[in-house]
């Protein structure tokens, strides 16, 4: 999955906490303060859904999810250069045993540990396994769509072995299987749901939308409508790195401006929707500090290759050669982004640079566009309405690229309406940011550059691109994938769909005494591993 | 008799009105671009998984069909179930009514309070410098965007002088108020949770100076305006010559006559509010109607959009209904 999102996605990206004595000029009033054994978070906006099935698809929500909901294999942790980060290429166990593949790794083996229990009592059992992806399935939404990936799409593909294993039976093997799993093996108590459950509702929808599920690294303790959400680590998670602190209460602030007081003043440990400019006044503020790390997010603009004036390579690379790379690093990111050059990210394995031709020259622009037998073209550039980021960007392209004779018109577009153009394919130019929730240039293409790919806003196509796609699906030898990832970003340098603008850097403003945070690959903070320092 | 008839009357007008609101929302939001489906499902979503989606909900339905479905939903009291959060819409109408109408309630009997009292003054004082001061300070006042008076207000009563909680919600959550009206004050007060009333009493308090100083201006000029005409009406003066005591002419020549025009312009101004707070719910994380509607628009989440709009306009019709009934009483030259 692609996470798009701007800067809301970069900030729910972060995430999380230090059980922190109030600091600062002001006792928090009204509210009791943060014990030292708990953190508090601020967030943007409260979750729309506890059912990650269904429906609940925004940042705030997907976030809670990982920490909620009890996931069987999850991402360990890594050291890099002193930062913690979620180490992709090492999937766990955790509320399971095991998780093993047949030798010709299409049937994989799931095995539970005994005695691990939900909120209800409730032993977590094979035959929960199954009523969850059975229900997933019916979902036809979020982990239907990326099962399809690594070929699972019918319920009868899992089976139960007996009351603590589970075989997942792929229609081929994938390199990709244990990361989309550990995004996607999430389990409920469905002995608890099944008491919610109705002829006219047999997946308990209504029950579950409303009511948290349980048996996650945290159960929530009390959910306040719109305001606050308390978790409670779960003391009974039998694996490892369990929650390191016991509470953590998160509470809605929309108000960017309200989370950086509030944490200036210690009301809050952490603040998830704080602005850049706020995030480069806080790095001076008293009691704080910001935790920096490179990110995989990325910063775009796809062109739609089969809508004018885009449907000309020509005129994609006249704007490759007309965005100014380094004056939007230097002024919108002040400096806190990497140049890329390249359509994969990165960290991403595979990342490769190589003939990667294009940096701010309005000559070879203009050259670019003359080659295209032009002299000027109109196209108008969408992004979204509420981010401020893009939006100064798009300002800061449009005045480049008119030196190029590229005149682009600015077109903001509310959520919903952004969402059905890009259905539509009916967008030209757009700005988008994101990163990809699985980190394999395989997922990448999958989600982005092949064929009928949702996030394919470019509707982009390239016959050798598929080949390699398909062929990707086999290969699971690291240096034979890495081979086939240099052969992708040569064919996408040369076709140019995308305008690789950067990457900014993840920046999460928190009170000095916050500890652990790792950095999530996926965008989405894991709790679990935050504690108050001593 | 004559009043109970009259409200008699207008609540049956309410019936064509609110048909109207109905079918003008179902067919507006419907014509505004943007999908309400594709953002509940996963980038990985098929066109076949959205058209299965479409089908939970309904809009793969002709349109006929989903309004008389919706038509009869209304009927037996059911708004329908939000796209965006899988939950009925009345129920989550039920959460977030309370806490707007308090806030609304409230700020809008403090501006009357305040445009009453300063406005009455004024036009005893008219063309001194009080009086001055006080239209000038009323005008700056509804001259100031509400988010950035509310941003002020934060920044001063929250962060510099600590009078005031954080803005991060209407009551402290560990005082364990137990939700009856979603109006938190009244709530608390029905049972009897004095923690939770001092909590919400004080998360209130900003929101509300917020509200009431962006909407006390045009009641305070109007209050002004029409004790001036008040004043120098021949009853008055007549009342005034023949020796009346102040506190006769006060509360039986000017008071009554002042206040007859002020129920329609406060109906007018109830209906400004709630457009406010929009804003000012997102400044104070008050997490009420408004933030609710507008969120339910930009996802072009239908059901809500269409139970938003009908609430907004009973609230509408019934506030105008009260605004009427009461210049009746106070103006006996109202015929209704």
């Amino acid at each position: 999955m692609l996470q798009l999102g701007g800067g809301v996605a970069l900030l729910l990206a972060t995430g999380c906490a230090a059980g922190s004595k109030p600091q600062g000029a002001n006792a928090p009033s009204g509210t009791a303060p943060a014990a030292a054994s708990s953190l508090r978070i601020a967030v943007s906006s409260y979750l729309s859904s506890w059912d990650q099935d269904f429906v609940g698809f925004d940042l705030t929500a997907l976030m809670l999810y990982k920490n909620v909901y009890p996931y069987l294999i999850d991402y360990g942790v890594t050291d890099v250069d002193g930062a913690q980060i979620l180490d992709t290429t090492n999937i766990t166990p955790t509320f399971a045993e095991s998780f093993t593949p047949s030798a010709d790794q299409k049937v994989w083996t799931l095995k539970l540990r005994k005695g691990v229990k939900f909120a209800s009592g409730n032993e977590m059992k094979a035959a929960d396994v199954k009523w969850s992806k059975d229900r997933a399935f019916a979902a036809q939404a979020n982990v239907a769509g990326v099962y399809r990936v690594i070929g699972l799409t019918e319920p009868d593909q899992v089976k139960v072995v007996d009351d603590y294993t589970v075989e997942f039976t792929q229609a081929f093997p994938s390199a990709l299987t244990p990361q989309i799993q550990a995004i996607s093996l999430y389990v409920f108590d469905s002995v608890e749901a099944r008491k919610h459950a109705t002829d006219a509702d047999p997946w308990a929808k209504e029950w579950f939308a409303k009511n948290p599920p349980t048996g996650g690294y945290f159960n929530v303790e009390k959910a306040t409508q719109g305001q606050e959400i308390v978790l409670a680590a779960n003391t009974g998670y039998p694996g490892p790195d369990p929650a390191k602190t016991p509470t953590i209460r998160i509470s809605v602030v929309p108000a960017a401006s309200n989370q950086r007081l509030q944490l200036q003043n210690g009301d809050i440990d952490i603040a998830l929707g704080v602005s850049k400019r706020d995030i480069a006044d806080l790095k001076k503020a008293p009691g704080v500090k910001v935790i920096s790390a490179p990110s995989n997010q990325q910063v775009t603009l796809q062109m739609s290759v089969t809508t004018a004036p885009f449907d000309d390579v020509n005129v994609r690379k006249a704007l490759a050669y007309a965005v100014p790379y380094e004056q939007i690093i230097a002024n919108i990111y002040g400096g806190d982004a990497r140049p890329a050059k390249s359509p994969v990210p990165l960290d991403m394995p595979g990342y490769d640079e190589r003939g990667y031709p294009y940096t701010y020259d309005l000559e070879k622009a203009k050259a670019a566009l003359a080659a295209a037998g032009k002299t000027s073209v109109t196209s108008e550039l969408v992004f979204e309405a509420d981010n401020e980021e893009q939006q100064q960007l798009a300002v800061l392209v449009q005045s480049e690229a008119r030196k190029a004779g590229i005149e682009l018109t600015l077109a903001p577009l509310d959520p919903a309406t952004l969402a059905e153009r890009r259905q539509k394919r009916s967008v030209p130019l757009q700005i988008t940011s994101g990163q990809l929730w699985v980190n394999d240039v395989e997922y990448m293409l999958a989600t982005s550059l092949v064929k009928g790919a949702n996030l394919n806003y470019s509707n982009y196509s390239n016959p050798e691109i598929e080949k390699i796609y398909e062929e990707s699906h086999t290969t699971v030898d690291a240096a034979a994938r890495g081979e086939l990832w240099a052969k992708v970003q040569e064919i996408l340098a040369a076709d140019v769909p995308w305008v690789v603008v950067c990457q900014p850097n993840f920046n999460l403003p928190v009170r000095e005494n916050v500890a652990g945070w790792v950095q999530p690959m996926d965008g989405l903070a894991r709790l679990r591993h935050l504690m108050p320092s001593a | 008799m004559r009043i109970v008839r009259f409200v008699v009357r207008r609540l049956l007008q309410l019936i064509p009105v609110l048909l109207g609101v109905v079918v003008l929302t179902f067919l507006l939001v419907r014509v505004l671009p943007g999908d309400p489906i594709r953002t509940i499902l996963g980038p990985n979503a098929t066109p076949e998984d959205a058209a299965a989606a479409r089908a939970r909900y309904g809009l793969d339905q002709p349109i006929v069909k989903q309004f008389l479905d919706y038509l009869g939903g209304l009927v037996t009291g059911d708004l329908g179930t939000s796209i965006q959060s899988g939950t009925s819409v009345g129920a989550e109408i039920g959460l977030r009514i309370g806490p707007t109408f308090e806030l609304v309630v409230l700020a809008l009997a403090v501006a009357l309070v305040v445009a009453v009292l300063l406005g009455v003054w004024s036009a005893r004082h008219a063309d001194r410098a009080g009086d001055h001061g006080v239209r000038l300070t009323a005008l700056v006042g509804n001259s100031m965007p509400e988010f950035w008076l509310g941003l002020v207000l934060i920044l001063v009563g929250y962060s510099v002088l600590g009078w005031f909680p954080a803005p991060s919600g209407r009551v402290d959550p560990d005082t364990n108020l137990t939700p009856l009206t979603g109006a938190d004050l009244l709530d608390a007060a029905l049972t009897l949770n004095g923690p939770a009333f001092g909590s919400a009493l004080a998360h209130l308090i900003l929101p509300v100076a917020t509200l009431s100083i962006v909407v006390v201006a045009p009641l305070l000029r109007s209050v002004r305006a029409s004790a001036l005409e008040v004043l120098h009406s021949e009853p008055y003066v007549a009342a005034t010559a023949h020796g009346l005591r102040g506190r006769t002419l006060l509360r039986g020549y000017l008071l009554r006559a002042t206040l007859a025009r002020l129920p329609s312009l406060a109906a007018l101004v109830f209906g400004t509010s709630i457009g406010s707070t929009v804003l000012v719910e997102y400044v104070f994380s008050w997490q009420g109607f408004g933030q609710w509607a507008l969120r339910g628009l930009l996802y072009r989440d239908y059901p809500v959009v269409q139970a938003s709009v009908l609430v907004i306009a009973f609230c509408y019709v019934v506030v105008f209904l009260i605004a009427d009934v009461a210049q009746a009483v106070l103006d006996p030259r109202v015929q209704i």
